[in-house]
């Protein structure tokens, strides 16, 4: 002990090493409750662009799991961080908001694939780790609004992933059956796989060589090391809350297209259930107020009844805009070329479209109670639904058809005098304040079509320069009347076919910004972001033709953006889509009228030397266009020296 | 024929107390924990058979990896190695004849350190590793036990000596419990070192050894230097005493995983049938290590001691296959390690204080035997980091003893962002001890623990309701108390072995501590927890550390 005392032990530095050992420092915004805002003036005004997070940039390789980027159906490692990194790449380009592939847990691994788009939900509940975790998110999104961007949130009502298997021959394991012998006089052969057998309309059937035995069980995998476990929440382990009746293989049937699950086994939930209606706004919501999105695009819209979408939208809309989340946009992915379907997903009637009326939609049952079949909300159901679609309709008729193949540019006049009779007038109740007819979400491609610029088998082959043609498409995109959506790459000219090849890794362009398309794409952002004419001028087509052969205006179209809430500003915007003619905005001595007085000056901020035009007798306008090219012209007193 | 008994005999009591009055913390038996060694909970028993260590688990990385002790710091005259050399008392009065040691000629001698336990938790389940820091209480340790063989040779015609010395580690599973031939070994040591070849008070030393300082045995750990290699070194007493030395190491490893290996199929060659293997990927680590050491004599037999100690790793580039044919570049990694010790001892009854320090980067940060995960963005282990302050003691006096352990590690991975991996821990350890007489006692051990890791936590809400939002890092303690009466054959003293004990031991744990472990584990669901067992510790005439 005296030795002891005598010793003298010294402590170094104690408290200088401890503070060196680092504690735990998430910043504040990562945890705990975040406060929502309103981060949007006027949707109109907005420039989407598509991300699929594990393609578009890698932030973190501390979540590169399972990566393989020889293989495009792999993970690739893209993530949050990776997104939030190129930000100021995003902004460069001119767009204003993010839609961002879904963020939940999904089946990590099925058949070969992987996940990694997003759209095999597993568990609603929590992040998909391979993109990083909800201090990411947040951070992502929180940087996104420094900046006066917006982030949509892509989600998924209709279906969950592989999450279970029909044990059709009810022997406990999942099979690929054949059934029959395929010879003269047998019946055919068929291959029953139980994990995604064909729909049923009765639902799936228990059957062996012997014949059917009634409703075949379901039976939730479990399989942890590629997430095929029971989905979450646990309302979703109840197989009621399926309807089982197997792939839909004929979307033109009714019941096959609302209530099949989607190909490749994603196993279709019975979103008629009230129970599963209340569970998808919770859910839905919650990410929400977890992560300050600003909005949801909406997979599969089609897919599930317009019921679904009254209760959906209404009860979501007032949850939100109670904590102070407004003007939240939700738009739907209806994946069809008919306009009044697509569109009754924005109207206010009910029934909204035949499809409503023989699903049963009806407001008085709608409003009443649970045991009649109804699903009473937070306020009584209206026809309210949602504020907008992806216009599929014209991604078909007026850019594949028009812009790519060159076909007569009346379909595009034709298809737009419909959209007053096919998509909602009103805005909707709490919503983004703009009737869905003006808030139609307008694209060249996207993740489940191939890129504009493909030229592969499958398609019509390109009779014109691809990036020619690419840049009048894009000049359409940004000056048409609606949101503009442009999918991730497009700006670097990614010409991928269809899924897998579309969803290329942006990383392997370098992100150039002093590519041609880049430039352009965020030349015209910024032309569209200072003349409001624009963004919220109503839009007058003034010349469409049929003519597509040696015609003066073969290929012609041409509209106007002007009144409306655009104050005064004015647009012009001329095309030819001709993939050969040089054509003009006149046919047999028929001038093209715009809506300004003789005399008034309009330059084509486009060309090098801004050519200015001076306009004839009632506003004529004699203007002459080399094939596959454009021109926007603006008032001389608006044009800014930017543009 | 006498005499040669005699001075065998004086030799082997001599040899004893030698090693018995060595410097601080020669602690030595070591833990069956050769591959990651993680903070992560254990998933497995104390005496089940799937136990291959001491504290088992899961995932991740790092830690440092230690050993328990083996062999008591038995508080030294002077700070010595195992080898027989000189080290003549420093403060005892030497008699007038030469150095015992150097009267020794030749033989073979064993030693063992083990531990044996029967365990369980009062609910029917075997003892399992209740910790949840890296190095935690080790009294429910599974079993291990180490046998050595060494021979010893004095070389007359060189006046120098050599040792070999073999050790074969064995842990679970046990025939006894499971009823298979089966078990899980090692060999700990397999090395020849000599001494005084040439060089008087240098020794050389090639072979595959255990390679470390002084331990905190009340933690199983090594907090400054501890290495497993396959390679060589040598140690060179800079002054006559023996206080004063410098010790030099090389070593390589490869651990198993594709981030150091990686074998392919390839078809024979020159058109002969079938395919064989080539090892597109193999590179081994090479690790180098310098520790210098000087110790103060003050009076009686106490002493203070430093040392200053760093380390460097490298392994080269490479190529991996992601598909046939397909290669990807690995790149090349380094690491190092500084770090210094400062201690006290008193020369009496093993009392002591040792204080450590030791800051690791890189590729060294993961730890010796890791697989590193979450890597750079570059897939290297550049940017992680760990950091480690750790005390660790003992007291003693009259029938009381105290022994003592603590450390604070905080560890980031080479991934920018937090992640589960990422860890903040530390534990703060007590046992006292009661002697009856010289025949046993009765010990108590307390000691907190926490961890921190990467990750926001939010608890999971009752069924139906909303999953709040996290509110922080996931942060989880535990308290742990145990009891253990024991007999000591050896006799009255904190390091005296063997022990026969039972031991009882209950943990409590917050919900951040079971939120550690994954769904339906019972640790899980537990706020407590018991172990029950009744089992042995013994250690003998072992070699332990380089004389650190």
């Amino acid at each position: 002990m005296r030795a002891m005392s005598k010793s003298v032990v010294v402590i170094s530095a104690l408290a200088a090493l401890t503070t060196g050992l680092g504690c735990m420092s998430f910043e504040e915004q990562a945890q705990g409750e975040i406060t929502l805002g309103t981060h949007v003036d006027d949707w109109r005004q907005e420039v989407i662009y598509q991300v699929l997070i594990d393609r578009f940039a890698d932030g973190d390789a501390g979540n590169n799991y399972r990566v393989d980027l020889t293989t495009p159906g792999h993970w690739h490692g893209g993530d949050w961080k990776g997104l939030e990194d190129k930000l100021d790449y995003l902004q460069d380009l001119g767009v204003t908001t993010l839609w961002i592939s879904p963020v939940v847990k999904n089946v990590d691994t099925d058949a070969g694939f992987d996940g990694y788009h997003g759209y095999w939900t597993q568990d609603a509940t929590e992040v998909n780790p391979h993109f990083g975790d909800l201090s990411a998110l947040r951070s992502m999104i929180s940087a996104a609004h420094e900046r006066e961007m917006k982030v949509i949130l892509d989600i998924v009502t209709n279906h969950v992933g592989q999450v279970f298997y029909y044990d059709i021959n009810k022997n406990g394991q999942p099979d690929n059956d054949v059934f029959g012998g395929g010879k003269t006089g047998q019946s055919p052969v068929e291959h029953v796989t139980e994990y995604d057998p064909e729909f049923d309309p009765r639902g799936i059937q228990s059957r062996t060589s012997l014949g059917e035995s009634g409703p075949a069980p379901v039976v939730f995998q479990y399989d942890p090391a590629t997430n095929h476990v029971p989905p979450q929440p646990v309302l979703f382990q109840n197989e009621n809350v399926y309807n089982r009746k197997g792939r839909t293989f004929n979307f033109d049937d009714l019941d096959q297209l609302v209530h099949g699950d989607f190909p490749g086994g994603l196993k279709d939930v019975n979103t008629s259930r009230c129970d599963v209606k209340r569970s998808m706004v919770d859910v839905y919501a919650r990410w929400v107020e977890l992560a300050d999105f600003d909005g949801f695009r909406i997979d599969t819209v089609k897919h599930v009844e317009h019921e679904f979408w009254r209760y959906f939208a209404q009860n979501l809309r007032l949850r939100l805009a109670e904590q102070g989340k407004n003007k939240f946009f939700m738009f739907g992915e209806a994946f069809d070329g008919s306009d009044s379907l697509i569109g009754s997903f924005t109207k206010h009637e009910v029934p909204a479209h035949p499809n409503d009326m023989l699903l049963g939609g009806d407001l008085a049952r709608e409003n009443g109670p649970e045991e009649a079949g109804g699903c009473p909300g937070a306020a009584p159901i209206t026809g309210d639904m949602l504020d907008g679609v992806f216009y599929f309709s014209q991604y078909f008729q007026a850019v594949r058809d028009v812009f790519r193949d060159g076909q007569r540019t009346a379909k595009i006049k034709e298809l737009w005098d419909a959209r007053a009779d096919n998509f909602g007038s009103e805005p909707n109740a709490n919503g983004t304040g703009i009737a869905p007819s003006k808030t139609l979400v307008n694209f060249l491609d996207n993740h489940d079509v191939p890129r504009f610029l493909y030229n592969g088998s499958g398609v019509t082959q390109f009779k014109v320069d691809p990036e020619l043609a690419l840049s009048n498409a894009l000049l359409f995109l940004l000056t048409e009347d609606g949101i503009p959506c442009i999918y991730y790459g497009t700006e670097q000219e990614l010409d991928g076919g269809n899924d897998p090849a579309n969803r290329e890794d942006l990383w392997n362009t370098g992100y150039s910004t002093e590519n041609a398309t880049f430039q352009w794409v965020k030349r015209l952002t910024g032309i569209r972001k200072r003349h409001k004419a624009l963004t919220l001028g109503d839009q007058t087509v003034i010349w469409a033709t049929d003519h597509t052969g040696d015609e003066e205006d073969a290929g012609i179209f041409a509209f106007e953006r002007a009144g409306g809430d655009a104050e005064g500003s004015y647009a012009l915007a001329v095309f030819n889509t001709h993939l050969a003619k040089t054509s003009s905005t006149k046919f047999e001595g028929n001038v093209m009228k715009t809506s300004l007085p003789e005399g008034s000056t309009l330059v084509d901020v486009l060309t090098p030397d801004y050519q200015a035009y001076s306009l004839g007798a009632d506003g004529e306008l004699d203007l002459t266009l080399l094939p596959t090219t454009g021109a926007l012209l603006i008032p001389g007193e608006q044009v800014s020296p930017e543009d | 024929m006498r005499s040669r008994a005699a001075s065998a005999g004086l030799v082997l009591a001599l040899v004893a107390s030698f090693t018995a009055s060595l410097a601080p913390s020669l602690a030595r038996a070591q833990a069956p924990n050769p591959t990651d060694p993680v903070p992560a909970p254990s998933a497995t028993s104390a005496t089940s058979p799937s136990t291959t260590a001491a504290s088992p688990p899961a995932d991740p990385p790092p830690a440092v990896t230690a050993r328990p002790p083996d062999k008591p710091p038995a508080p030294a005259e002077s700070p010595g190695n195992d080898e027989p050399p000189n080290v003549e008392a420093p403060v005892k009065p030497a008699a007038p004849e030469p150095g015992i040691l150097e009267q020794i000629t030749s033989g073979f001698s064993f030693g063992s350190y083990g531990r044996m336990i029967a365990g369980s938790d009062f609910r029917g389940r075997p003892g399992r590793d209740a910790d949840i820091v890296a190095r935690g209480s080790r009294l429910d340790e599974s079993n291990y036990v180490e046998l050595e063989l060494r021979r010893d040779d004095y070389w007359q015609k060189t006046d120098s000596r050599t040792r070999v010395v073999a050790t074969l580690a064995l842990t679970n599973p046990v025939f006894h419990y499971s009823g298979d031939f089966d078990v899980t070994l090692a060999i700990r040591n397999l090395f020849i070192e000599e001494r005084d070849l040439g060089i008087k008070r240098l020794s050389v030393w090639v072979g595959s050894r255990m390679y470390r300082g002084d331990d905190i045995y009340l933690l199983d750990f090594w907090p400054l230097d501890n290495l497993n290699t396959l390679g060589g070194g040598l140690r060179y007493e800079l002054t006559e005493s023996g206080r004063t030395w410098a010790a030099l190491h090389a070593g390589v490893n490869r651990p198993p995983g594709l981030f150091y290996y990686q074998q392919s199929q390839r078809p024979a060659p020159n058109n002969a049938f079938g395919a064989t293997t080539v090892d597109i990927l193999n590179r081994q680590q090479t690790i180098g290590s310098l520790k210098l050491s000087h110790l103060i004599p003050l009076s009686g037999n106490a002493g203070l001691k430093g040392a200053v100690y760093g380390e460097v790793r490298a392994l080269s580039s490479g190529q991996r296959e992601t598909d046939p044919g397909v290669f990807e570049d690995v790149p090349a990694e380094n690491g190092f390690v500084v770090g210094a010790q400062i201690g006290a001892f008193t020369g009496q009854r093993d009392t002591h204080l040792n204080l450590f320090f030791r800051y690791a980067r890189g590729l060294a940060a993961y730890g010796e035997f890791a697989r590193p995960t979450r890597l750079s963005l570059e897939r290297t282990t550049d940017g992680a980091q760990e950091v480690l302050v750790a005390a660790g003691g003992n007291w003693e006096t009259g029938p009381f003893g105290l022994m003592a352990g603590a450390y604070l590690r905080s560890f980031r991975n080479a991934s920018a962002a937090l992640d589960n991996d990422d860890i903040d821990e530390g534990i703060v350890a007590l046992r006292p001890h009661l002697f009856f007489g010289e025949w046993g006692g009765l010990s108590v051990e307390g000691s907190f623990q926490a961890q921190q890791r990467g990750v926001l936590f939010a608890e999971e809400p009752a069924e139906g309701e909303t999953k709040a939002a996290p509110t922080g890092p996931l942060t989880g303690t535990m308290w742990r108390f145990g009891v253990v009466p024991f007999l000591s054959p050896a006799g009255r003293g904190d390091y005296s072995r063997p022990h026969f004990r039972l031991i009882y031991l209950v943990s409590l744990r917050d919900k951040g501590a079971r939120a550690f472990y994954p769904k339906d584990d019972v640790f899980g669901l537990r706020e407590v927890e018991h172990f029950f067992g009744f089992g042995a510790e013994w250690w003998f005439n072992t070699s332990w550390n380089y004389g650190g």
